[in-house]
């Protein structure tokens, strides 16, 4: 792919990796208390499965988001922007077109120039090949 | 329930029906359409031209300017997304009712950052465009010397065997 599309899908996976990681934290977050007022919230049955893994979800997710943001990083520094703008590629196809029609009209007439030579070697060998049948004595 | 058939196709057939002896008498095709037309009821215009982020109401984080650092302005867009993620994320734990401006900030980030690639494209087109020129001149090039060598070896064999049938 080249390098601004996968620049482009850079930018998609950091978003979809903010998204995830928000939703999945507000989605699997234990319940905390809000207030003084308010009784302790009560244990789930399964907070010591979650009490093992979640803790580990923040760190994971953000240790994605900063890899994904470093690998845009990267691509931006392999980014093969030549200084000069638009003016200067406008010049310069400007001069490879000259030199494209130069070197066309070159091969236009060394191609001319062969195909006669192959007509005139053409016509030899059947000169050639009619002398050969008829001086062939007949068996 | 009764199932109608399709429409027939339009009888614009009949009106070429001298075409091979008189290719006059039949209408010319449509000119290519300029400018903005219609297409069920959607508006399409026929200029390719990457609408600017005002007009899309979004405002522009990087600075105008006719000659743009893209890798510059790519990078600090970048860090600047990293800072309101955290922030998105500080907000949420602190004071959840305002995550909204936030992220519209985050989004304003995004629409900027593919706003800069895609004004990237018109020169990779000019780069590509230049690459492929220059190939071609390569492929010319060779292709003159090809011939030239070819030429130069068909007049040798020649010679060579005008000088055998005069030696014989």
């Amino acid at each position: 792919m080249d390098i601004i599309s996968q620049l482009q899908e850079q930018v998609n996976t950091i978003a979809a990796i903010t998204f995830n990681a928000f939703g999945t934290l507000q989605r699997d977050a234990p319940p905390v208390q809000l207030s003084p007022n308010y009784p302790e919230p009560p244990a789930t049955t399964t907070a010591t499965d979650d009490a093992t893994a979640f803790p580990e979800q923040p760190k994971q997710l953000s240790a994605d988001l900063v890899k994904a943001a470093k690998q845009f990083d990267a691509l931006v520094a392999a980014l093969p922007l030549s200084e000069g703008g638009e003016e200067a590629q406008l010049k310069r196809i400007a001069e490879l077109q000259v030199e494209n029609d130069l070197i066309g009209q070159e091969l236009q007439k060394q191609l001319e120039a062969a195909e006669t030579e192959l007509k005139q070697v053409q016509e030899l060998f059947g000169h050639a090949a009619d002398n050969c049948l008829n001086m062939k004595k007949p068996e | 329930m009764a199932a109608a058939t399709y429409p027939p196709p339009p009888p614009y057939h009949r009106l070429y029906k001298d075409y091979s002896e008189n290719p006059n008498s039949a209408p010319e095709p449509p000119p290519p359409i300029e400018g903005i037309y219609v297409c069920f009821g959607g508006n399409y215009t026929t200029e390719d031209v990457l609408p600017s982020l005002e007009e899309q109401g979004v405002p522009q984080l990087y600075p105008k300017d006719s000659n743009v650092d893209y890798k510059k302005e790519l990078r600090s867009l970048n860090r600047e997304l990293q800072l309101h993620i955290l922030e998105l994320a500080d907000v949420l734990v602190e004071r959840p009712s305002q995550y909204a401006k936030r992220i519209g900030e985050i989004s304003s980030i995004f629409k900027n950052l593919h706003h800069l690639l895609n004004s990237l494209r018109p020169h990779q087109a000019r780069a590509t465009l230049i690459h492929i020129m220059e190939h071609q001149i390569l492929q010319r090039k060779q292709a003159v010397e090809d011939i030239k060598r070819r030429r130069e070896e068909a007049q040798r064999l020649l010679k060579d065997a005008f000088v055998t049938l005069d030696g014989q």
